[in-house]
């Protein structure tokens, strides 16, 4: 198994080969912590979202969201037996099989609210861009750590970017500005885990700032929008709240609303009535952290941040752990779009980034967005599970 | 694991770097990581504890007025009253329908069933009701106006029905009714939905995005007056947006105040008809079988209050209010005759022989090149069947006439080439005296904003060398001139022309009825109007109580000489009742002296089947009466109606009729410029 699948370019990469361990030596080689974290974001997330839709007109979502970490679940445990080192040859087919859906989105989607994310197969509406951001770490981290170009070169940096940015384009024109910040997040993770040179990533964040200016100010002034008025009106809404109360940062308001009213304590399922009377829409989605705030108060949220940061906690050590470079760098990107995920989103509900249609992990009711984040940690523990077993030293 | 060691044993392979390993760098970067991890839960920690534990109170208060929906209670906009208090608009009750987007299904199927329902119901189209939500998607508690006037039992059938219409809300609205119809709709104006960019510059106004405002005319203009201020009323709802328990009145709505005009209702209506008299008139005539509309302005000349504004062709404003019919709207939108436009105000023509007075007081005033003035009352010119010069050869409008005259009789037999004579005075004096005769076209009001108090108006166009260099400077035949040179590229024709009206002058009907007012008062320029004052009615629609009276601003002076003045009285006192007067068939025997001009002005006018335009003939009158007393002021022009003589003067003598209520007098036939 070991030796037939190498082909000659990965032969020289001594550290990808893949190594055959039975399914008693994956249980015993996870990481217990992250798993345990996981287990307990997950059930927490089931528990907090029946409150949270507890009062919605189609009933709690609770039966719903727990067959997606069901399903997630499966998926976390089919990829712990995938060894990374066959994402990492595989990773030019991974990334021709990301950039098809996200085409697919955009020739079949079923068009819905002014954006076309999803593919409808009947009982599931499936989000591409969602699976997508896992693809995308795979393929991407595969380009950076092809040892036939030194990854400190500025060629390197530039492939590296321009094969990112093709999957940014297509999930930014759907149009999914969120989600295509989430890639913009994990090729970050990439590239500094990979070793890029500081002045490389320090030019690249200059660039994204100028682009972000241009893109907000600039060319609206000119007469030249990239984004729809509304998606400009969120982005930059939250820098003044109070300029426009019941116009463009509606949410924006309700949401810091609700997240207030939680108090300490919370206001309980019932008690929740910018939840329970619907006046914070999505509140099952982008903005189930408001609703979880505002019915399990600063308790009850920050058990759910204190999870989080032991989750990124647990994967930023497994980069340590790393058998390879692309195994280290599929960690540190998974570290990264998981932390830029829960900050803008839960950030965002408290006012101090902007809104954008990122769903809070394993806990936003959506199947796409929990199945992924599930594999990803499958991916987190399929390589710690494979981290070089140090001998005496 | 079989080859991990191999490595050390096999040729180093220059591709191949050294066995992987966590390098101090790479440690570097994750604790970077960690570090930023840290920091961004420290901040997500402390804006959380900010929020819930510092400011939680005030925000479980603001959470607290979420329940409450603040509804608009219309107020009933203003009347509006002619001069004798006539009511020319008024309202009607009727029941608008709205949506909250905030209450609506969340669901798109349901959603979409619901909207299907209504729409079967209102006739709006789902698209529409979708493209309006689309619109406030950002802000849901603000409701979508989807129709203002359904009918009675379409009312019962929503409220019937009401558990099925989630997110549908019937309000109490108040619709325009005109119980004259189409009478003066031009002045009037239409009432409309505010647009967005209206609504972006009126919302420090207090202006609501489902409000109705004035779109043109006095609605428009008076809108402040008109729209009263809406009152408002709290209501509780349920989570599904359903009301819990009634209604809570917080303000009472304010009724609007009512406009009283300077308009008179029965001489408003016999100018519009008039204007369809000149028009059959002109069919049956020689030049006029395009006749395809018209204007007719009736004023004091003294005050400048306009008692009649008429414009053809013409609509019903009643279209606007209540139930809408989107495709008939768009029709009278694209309609190439229109009817929207009030030509009386934006209509640009060009004025013919009416403009003689223009040119006989502009060479009277202006000194000429050897001292004196370019033209002296009593100088007899030769009236010739044609005039050359230049090398070109300019026609009189008859051949029959061949002999001296003074610009009085020229006035009165509107001689052509008397004027171009005047005209060519003008072109001839040194350049550094200006254009004199535009001048005094501009300081008669002509080319000039009038001030009319309602908006729509146009300035129409006093040809002058400057505007030629800009409007076709750098272009052939001027290729080669600049702004500083191009004194000559003003050809002398372009004066001949202009001495009698014609070339590329355009006035506006309003204008000109200023000017004949100017004449008739004596040489003062009035402001016309069209408000006289806001009242507050009584009870029973009664008079009550003037709020605000606009009435007449005080004419301006025009610096004309009340000599060279009478000469052109005299001139448009003879054109009615001397025999050889171009209007003396039409006046000569109305029991009122009337005193005035016919023009007939040739214009290049699009007409279907011919590409390259028709030259056809505007036909103007425009005079005043009594002659020792002038209290009225009369400009009508019937658009392509041929001779002055044949459309335009009846057409007005019918607006004489009404307002002196003389009955019909003999008309007949003559033949004018």
């Amino acid at each position: 198994m070991s030796i037939e699948a190498v082909n000659t370019r990965t032969r020289g990469l001594r550290g990808q080969s893949e190594s055959g361990i039975s399914g008693l030596g994956v249980l015993g080689r996870l990481d217990w912590v992250l798993a345990a974290a996981l287990a307990a974001v997950a059930l927490y997330g089931l528990y907090a979202i029946n409150g949270i839709t507890a009062n919605d007109p189609g009933g709690s979502s609770l039966s719903r969201q727990a067959l997606y970490v069901c399903v997630g679940g499966v998926g976390f445990l089919v990829a712990l037996f995938i060894d990374p080192a066959r994402y990492a040859r595989l990773h030019r087919q991974i990334y021709l099989v990301t950039l098809g859906l996200l085409a697919l989105v955009l020739v079949i989607g079923a068009a819905s609210h002014g954006a076309t994310r999803w593919i409808n197969i009947g009982f599931f509406q499936f989000q591409p861009s969602e699976f997508g951001e896992l693809l995308f770490v795979l393929s991407i981290a595969g380009v950076l750590s092809d040892r036939s170009r030194p990854v400190t070169s500025a060629t390197a940096t530039l492939r590296t970017i321009g094969y990112a940015l093709v999957a940014i384009v297509l999930v930014f024109v759907q149009p999914d500005f969120g989600t295509a910040l989430v890639y913009v997040a994990a090729l970050a993770g990439a590239l500094l885990v990979a070793g890029t040179r500081w002045l490389h990533l320090g030019l690249l964040l200059v660039v994204t700032v100028l682009g972000a200016v241009m893109i907000l100010w600039l060319l609206p002034a000119a007469g030249l929008s990239v984004l729809k008025p509304y998606q400009t009106a969120r982005l930059t809404g939250f820098t003044h709240p109070s300029n426009d109360p019941s116009g463009a940062t509606y949410n924006l308001r309700q949401s810091i609303i609700t997240v207030g009213a939680g108090g300490l304590r919370g206001r309980g399922v019932l008690g929740a009535t910018q939840t329970a009377l619907d006046y914070l829409p999505s509140h099952s989605t982008d903005f189930a952290f408001a609703s979880l705030a505002e019915e399990h108060g600063f308790f009850g949220a920050s058990i759910l941040l204190l999870l989080y940061l032991l989750v990124v906690w647990r994967a930023l050590k497994i980069v340590t752990v790393a058998r390879d470079l692309y195994s280290a760098i599929v960690a540190g990107a998974i570290a990264f779009f998981f932390l830029f995920e829960v900050f803008i989103n839960t950030a965002m509900t408290m006012g101090i980034a902007p809104i954008t249609g990122i769903p809070l992990p394993f806990v936003s009711v959506g199947g796409s967005a929990i199945i992924t984040d599930f594999i990803a940690m499958g991916v987190l523990q399929a390589i710690y599970i494979r981290r070089p077993v140090r001998r005496r030293r | 694991m079989a080859e991990r060691g191999s490595g050390r044993f096999l040729p180093g392979d220059p591709r191949v770097s050294e066995p992987y390993r966590l390098t101090p760098q790479l440690a570097f970067r994750v604790a970077i990581l960690a570090f930023l991890t840290l920091s961004v839960f420290a901040v997500l920690f402390l804006r959380l504890w900010a929020l819930q534990v510092l400011s939680g109170d005030t925000y479980l208060a603001q959470a607290k007025d979420n329940r409450v929906r603040t509804l608009d209670i219309e107020a009933p906009r203003g009347e509006i009253l002619d001069r004798d208090g006539h009511v020319l608009v008024t309202n009607v009750a009727g029941t608008r329908v709205e949506l909250w987007p905030a209450d609506l299904p969340k669901k798109w199927p349901a959603e979409r069933s619901e909207l299907r329902a209504l729409s079967d119901i209102t006739g709006v189209t789902v698209k529409d009701m979708l493209a309006s939500l689309e619109k406030s998607r950002e802000d849901p508690l603000t409701p979508i106006v989807v129709e203002r006037g359904i009918k009675q039992n379409q009312v019962f059938y929503l409220m019937e029905h009401e558990a099925q219409f989630p997110g549908v809300h019937l309000a109490d609205s108040w619709l325009r009714k005109y119980p004259y119809q189409s009478l003066a709709a031009q002045v009037l104006g239409y009432v409309g939905a505010i647009s967005p960019q209206e609504y972006k510059t009126l919302k420090k106004k207090g202006y609501l995005p489902t409000d109705q405002i004035g779109q043109s005319g006095v609605e428009s203009a008076y809108d402040s007056y008109l729209r009263g201020h809406d009152g408002k009323a709290q209501l509780t709802v349920n989570s599904l947006g359903q009301p819990k328990g009634r209604e809570s009145l917080e303000s009472q709505p304010t009724p609007g105040d009512a406009l009283k005009l300077t308009i008179d209702i029965n001489l408003q209506r016999a100018a519009e008809k008039a204007i369809t008299y000149g028009i059959h008139l002109a069919h049956a005539s020689e030049e006029g079988s395009h006749a395809d509309g018209g204007s007719i302005v009736a004023m004091n000349p003294n005050t400048g209050a306009i008692l009649a504004m008429a414009s053809n062709p013409t609509y019903e404003p009643s279209i606007f209010s209540g139930t809408h019919n989107a495709k008939k709207l768009q029709q009278l939108f694209n309609d190439p005759s229109a009817p929207l436009l009030n030509r009386a105000i934006g209509g640009t023509y060009p004025p013919g022989s009416t403009f003689k007075p223009v040119t006989a007081l502009a060479a009277m005033m202006e000194p000429g090149p050897n001292g004196g003035h370019l033209l002296t009352p009593g100088e007899p010119l030769l009236c010739s069947p044609s005039f050359k010069a230049y090398g070109q050869t300019f026609n009189n409008w008859t051949n029959l006439i061949d002999q001296y005259m003074t610009l009085e009789q020229a006035i009165a037999e509107s001689c052509d080439t008397f004027f171009y004579q005047v005209g060519e005075r003008f072109y001839q004096l040194p350049p550094d005296r200006g254009h004199p005769l535009q001048a005094w076209a501009n300081r008669f009001g002509l080319g000039e904003p009038t001030g009319l108090d309602i908006g729509g108006s146009v300035d129409g166009l006093m040809p002058t060398p400057e505007w030629r260099c800009k409007a076709f400077g750098g272009k052939p035949p001027y290729s080669g001139a600049t702004c500083d040179t191009i004194d000559r590229t003003w050809k002398p024709g372009y004066s001949i022309q202009l001495a009698i009206g014609q070339g590329d002058l355009l006035v506006t009907p309003l204008q000109m009825t200023r000017f004949y007012a100017m004449i008739a008062n004596g040489g003062k320029l009035v402001t016309p109007y069209v408000a006289n004052d806001v009242e507050e009615l009584g009870p029973n629609g009664s008079s009550a109580k003037v709020l605000r009276t606009f009435g007449a601003q005080s004419p301006q002076a025009s610096g004309v000489d009340p000599g060279a003045l009478q000469v052109v009285q005299a001139g448009l006192n003879d054109a009615t009742h001397a025999t050889y007067g171009t209007g003396y068939g039409v006046f000569g025997h109305f029991p009122i002296d009337i005193a005035g001009k016919t023009g007939s002005a040739e214009k290049v006018v699009s007409v279907p089947g011919y590409p390259n335009g028709l030259k056809l003939t505007q036909s103007w009158w425009c005079g005043y009466g009594p002659y020792e007393d002038p209290s009225i002021v009369v400009c009508a022009m019937i658009q392509n109606g041929g001779e002055g003589g044949s459309a335009a003067a009846p057409a007005a003598l019918k607006v004489f009729e009404q307002y002196f209520k003389k009955n019909p007098t003999l008309v007949t036939q003559q033949a004018s410029d």
